[in-house]
């Protein structure tokens, strides 16, 4: 019964596996912007990010 | 252990009794006069079965009784074969100055003879006796096989005789006592007893109090079966061993799917441009790129940022961004790298930094790009390029990763269960490699060992 249900869970994974890559999913932390006005390319400044409020790291030792 | 032949019935019950000379209790024998010993059940006095004076060979004190759980007289069928329990002993060794103990019942049956069932805390044997001597394996008698199987040696003890009730088709005594080595193969495991002029083998097969309790048609609950036994079949059985030959071939069908996107995968370099930002400069940092085209189908997009930093850093605000439908893909990076000596040489950071975007629509697009950096830094030179059609080995690690949880699961378990077992031989305290042994002797049967 494990093993069977084992299986049944591995053919689900690899399932899972091959539609993320099939679709190109991916983990990376992007944001999806709808209907960005055609002046950002005239004027780039307008644009307004979402993470220009991000805290910078000044790291090294 | 399945026995097999005609089927016979067991005759109908056909008793003798006796009377015993020491307190005149009647003494019952069951075994159509293969009794060599009967014990009275009323003094304790072991009787000569085979005299017909029935003299009195030895006679004992208990400090406790100990009823038997089957009594003397219950029939049960256990492997087809109808049994009758005629005899019972309680067997005691001594470990550490802790005294284990454990019963005996003697199994009788006009056709097949004598076999036992042998009960410790909750779980049962069957034993029969053996009719070939097993083959020593190792030096010390670590191992000794039987009938293609490898048992390993588990515990040896003396045991003795603490109490003893009904009839025996040997000369029994009180208190006698008998080196007894135990080898398991679970199920299975094989006994040898005696002295060293003499010595007996056994085969004992691991069965359930339910089992027994059933067999016999007795009332109420078996005791339940308290920790693991020497011989006790783990209840995962090989489920392991499959589980991990799935795993095997499931991973060969996810590298087959990854090589597959890998190779298929449309990878391209759709944009690459350098440039330089000054830290110090004034005015709008940002700036657009040119446009660039993105191919069907869609498929991801890889964004790598190269900056030539030294104790610095560089942080982006990226924007991919559709030139016909105004959609946009927003993301930032940071780029950074330190080095420096104190004990030795350090360094901190990349100079180098990619990124994939998830599957990205085909169409004409450009990119948005406002770079930060340190107002003391000045100038830093960059570089930018995408590419479209990468694979992402992601999924692939994903989908190892979650195939190998519920292996290494199964595999912890069935291990804790062999540790457990065997924490309790004397052959020290169980290896690693002893338990993987265990298991791969146990999901196997060792039957091709030989």
């Amino acid at each position: 019964m494990i093993p069977k249900m084992y299986l049944l869970y591995g053919i689900a994974i690899l399932g899972l596996m091959a539609t993320a890559q099939f679709r190109g999913w991916n983990l990376a932390t992007v944001n999806e912007v709808k209907n960005v006005p055609r002046s950002v390319r005239d004027n780039p400044g307008s644009y307004r990010s979402v993470y220009s409020s991000y805290h910078h790291y000044t790291g090294g030792k | 252990m399945l026995e097999s032949g005609p089927k016979k019935q067991i005759p109908a019950v056909s008793v003798r009794s006796l009377n015993c000379p020491n307190c005149g209790a009647t003494v019952t024998l069951r075994s159509f006069g293969q009794a060599i010993n009967v014990v009275c059940s009323g003094c304790h006095s072991i009787l000569d079965a085979q005299n017909p004076q029935v003299q009195v060979l030895q006679q004992f004190k208990v400090k406790m009784k100990w009823d038997p759980l089957i009594p003397l007289g219950s029939r049960g069928k256990l492997r087809g074969t109808m049994w009758e329990v005629i005899g019972f002993q309680r067997r005691e060794i001594e470990v550490d100055d802790v005294t284990y103990g454990w019963g005996e019942y003697l199994l009788f049956n006009p056709y097949q003879g004598f076999r036992y069932l042998t009960e410790y805390d909750g779980h049962w044997n069957y034993v029969s006796p053996l009719r070939s001597l097993p083959e020593a394996r190792s030096t010390g008698l670590n191992t000794v096989r039987y009938l293609n199987e490898t048992y390993k040696r588990f515990q040896t003890a003396n045991a003795k005789t603490a109490y003893v009730i009904g009839e025996f088709p040997w000369q029994v005594r009180f208190g006698e006592t008998y080196q007894v080595t135990d080898y398991v193969c679970p199920p299975r495991v094989l006994s040898s007893e005696g002295s060293e002029k003499e010595v007996t083998w056994s085969l004992g097969e691991y069965m359930s109090g339910k089992d027994i309790w059933k067999a016999f048609s007795l009332p109420g609950a078996p005791p339940p079966a308290v920790g693991v036994y020497e011989n006790q079949p783990s209840p995962l059985g090989d489920t392991p061993k499959k589980i991990w030959r799935y795993w095997f071939f499931l991973f060969l069908a996810a590298l087959v799917l990854q090589v597959y996107n890998s190779v298929t995968s449309p990878e391209q370099a759709v944009f690459t441009h350098s440039y330089t930002f000054d830290t110090q400069a004034t005015g709008e940092p940002s700036f657009v790129t040119e446009e660039f085209y993105l191919k069907s189908p869609d498929s991801p997009v890889k964004v790598e940022t190269q900056a030539d930093l030294n104790n610095n850093w560089i942080y982006l605000n990226y924007a991919l961004i559709n030139v016909d439908t105004g959609q946009a893909w927003d993301f930032s990076r940071e780029v950074s790298y330190y080095s420096g000596y104190d004990d030795g040489a350090w360094s901190e950071g990349d100079r180098n930094d990619s990124v994939t975007l998830p599957a990205v629509p085909s169409g004409r697009y450009y990119l948005r790009v406002e770079p930060e950096g340190d107002k003391n830094t000045g100038a830093i030179n960059y570089s930018v390029k995408l590419t479209r059609g990468v694979p992402t080995p992601i999924w692939f690690v994903i989908a190892c990763g979650l195939l190998l949880v519920p292996a290494i699961m199964l595999s912890w378990r069935s291990i804790s269960f062999e540790h457990r077992r065997w924490e309790e031989s004397d052959s020290g305290q169980p290896g690693v490699a002893s338990v993987l042994s265990s298991l791969v002797h146990q999901s196997s049967g060792d039957k091709n060992d030989s």
